[in-house]
């Protein structure tokens, strides 16, 4: 009975501040960012080839590589803050082993990032398809496009929360966690694809561009893994700091 | 500001009172460092089921240190805590048990005061309309919309106690819990619990807080038990004896079981009827100049037990 208590606990926790309606706000401005583009850019021939494929068109609405990166600061936030303002040590009373309340923690994060993920997928293909009449394209995307690109964000946001949560619980300081985030998802990567150039289909962007069906063409790659290996890839990298995150709460003393 | 009320039975979800359990709070030989540094040293003392037990100490002495590895939220390096003879992990329904308040500072600002409850309440499994009572009952009813941080401290204080009593536990932990006044208004609520034969400890570094409410106290400093015992006991009055064989009449009391303290030329003696002080100094041939009762403050004897900074390890009387 307590696991569904402190799940219950912690999703109170992410929506009684003003936290989620921040990433609300940026995934609106990412959304009309997206719409502007579809109206006013440009290829550098000055034509409108961006938007001309259905493929190009999935490629500009897939979501989940922002949702990796926007979902990781959500998480990391939503942690570290709790032990910043010292909320985790009712949880830890309420929990006394540990691995409920984080597992608890991990979860609601999960849910949060892929909820928000999802909003802001379905924004961008929405502004995206408000936009493209005021070009000589219409909307491309298949239905089941636009749902697998939703259902990638939504995974790869869900990912990226727990990514960002287990570097929170390690960290326990919101700016830490947030540097750490940036560290893990942007400066990392490449540093891995110079030491082994075969890992650069393995890095949380390609995988969840892989993942939104978007083809190697329009992504701009010449390898792409398989959807299940991109949800493996992007599990492995989301739990890896989860599990550090689990191991670490469960010995430190709460100070 | 709002006065605290005394809980009743109506109000709570509490149980009937002849089933409630009597849960004493067991410190034994308790030993925590961090680094090389020893935060509390072979610490043992027993907080009683019926009594508020006051846990004084100036800050850095130890207090919070004990009270986290009470609730496990911190590692014993040696000996051990157990609430009801269990330690707090091992409860069945901990926070049903034990009302913890350990920082009164632990909220997020943004988040109203009654949804930090709701939360509370959530991870507990406690009803929300427990929630609007425990608001009541410490005088929040009206400000509960608002944000924390536009609380005062007063009001995020009393929001930190309401959090404690939340799941109507039989054992109260409080760690700095209010300010003076503060105190004041937790006061009737508190001895009322204990009256109950609800367990409480509360920590203060200030002796005049915890005087108001407490029965018995536990004086620490720099991690070692200075003393312990019920406030009425350590408040009675000592023995001045003055003699020119300070020295040797304090060995003969203290072999005899008294507590000595030095107090300039002359031993402040407890523990030890005057008759019988008199009598062990003329068994021992020890010339008495002065026999009188000797009725110091208690808050000058926590302040000269609580700022002998200097004897690191040793323990005052």
């Amino acid at each position: 009975m307590t696991w569904p208590r402190l799940l219950r606990a912690e999703l109170r926790k992410l929506t009684t501040t003003k936290m989620p309606w921040a990433f609300l706000t940026v995934l609106v401005a990412i959304a009309a960012i997206n719409a502007s583009a579809v109206i006013w850019g440009t290829d550098f021939d000055g034509s409108k080839g961006f938007i001309s494929t259905a493929a190009d068109q999935r490629s500009l609405i897939a979501f989940a590589a922002n949702a990796v990166m926007g979902a990781g600061l959500f998480g990391a936030i939503a942690v570290a803050r709790e032990y910043g303002h010292g909320t985790v040590i009712p949880t830890f009373l309420s929990a006394p082993r540990r691995h409920h309340a984080v597992l608890a923690q991990l979860t609601a994060v999960a849910i949060g990032g892929a909820v928000l993920a999802l909003v802001g997928a379905a924004l961008t293909a929405a502004a995206v398809a408000a936009a493209l009449p005021t070009t000589e394209f219409g909307f491309m995307v298949s239905a089941g496009g636009v749902a697998r690109v939703l259902a990638a964000s939504a995974f790869a946001g869900a990912a990226g929360a727990v990514l960002g949560a287990g570097i929170g619980a390690v960290v326990r300081n919101t700016g830490g966690a947030v540097t750490g985030v940036v560290l893990v998802l942007i400066i990392t990567p490449p540093l891995i694809v110079q030491l082994i150039s075969d890992a650069s289909t393995w890095v949380p962007s390609p995988l969840a561009t892989a993942l939104s069906g978007v083809s190697p063409q329009a992504a701009g790659v010449e390898d792409q893994v398989s959807a299940p290996a991109a949800i493996l890839g992007l599990a492995v990298w989301a739990l890896i700091p989860a599990a550090i995150g689990l191991l670490s709460v469960q010995r430190r003393d709460v100070v | 500001m709002t006065a605290i009320t005394t809980e009743t039975r109506a109000s709570t979800r509490r149980a009937d009172t002849s089933v409630r359990r009597s849960l004493p709070i067991e410190v034994e030989h308790l030993t925590k460092r961090y680094g090389k540094r020893t935060v509390v040293s072979d610490l043992s003392f027993v907080a009683r089921p019926g009594r508020v037990t006051g846990f004084l100490g100036p800050n850095g002495s130890g207090k919070s240190t004990t009270m986290k590895v009470m609730l496990d939220l911190a590692a014993a390096d040696a000996g051990r805590v157990t609430i009801g003879g269990r330690r707090y992990r091992d409860l069945p329904d901990p926070s049903a048990t034990v009302g913890a308040l350990l920082e009164s500072n632990a909220f997020h600002p943004g988040r109203s005061g009654r949804n930090h409850l709701r939360i509370l309440a959530d991870a507990d499994g406690i009803t929300l309309d427990r929630v609007e009572e425990v608001l009541e009952l410490v005088g929040l009813g009206d400000a509960a919309a608002r944000r924390v941080g536009a609380y005062s401290l007063g009001m995020r204080q009393r929001l930190g106690f309401a959090g404690t009593l939340l799941g109507d536990p039989p054992v109260l932990i409080l760690d700095e819990p209010a300010n003076p006044k503060g105190i004041h208004q937790m006061r009737d609520l508190l001895r009322a619990r204990a009256a109950n034969g609800d367990t409480i400890l509360v920590s203060s570094h200030l002796l005049s807080e915890v005087e108001l409410l407490a029965n018995d106290v536990v004086v620490l400093n720099r991690g070692h038990l200075v003393t312990s015992g019920a406030l009425g006991e350590l408040q009675e009055a000592a023995t001045l004896v003055r003699t020119s064989a300070t020295e040797r009449l304090g060995q003969v009391l203290q072999a005899a079981g008294a507590v000595i303290e030095a107090l300039g030329d002359a031993l402040v003696v407890r523990g030890m009827a005057m008759n019988d002080i008199g009598q062990r100094a003329f068994d021992a041939g020890i010339a008495i100049h002065e026999l009188s009762s000797h009725t110091g403050s208690l808050e000058d004897r926590f302040l000269r037990w609580t700022s002998d900074q200097q004897t690191d390890g040793e323990q005052s009387p």
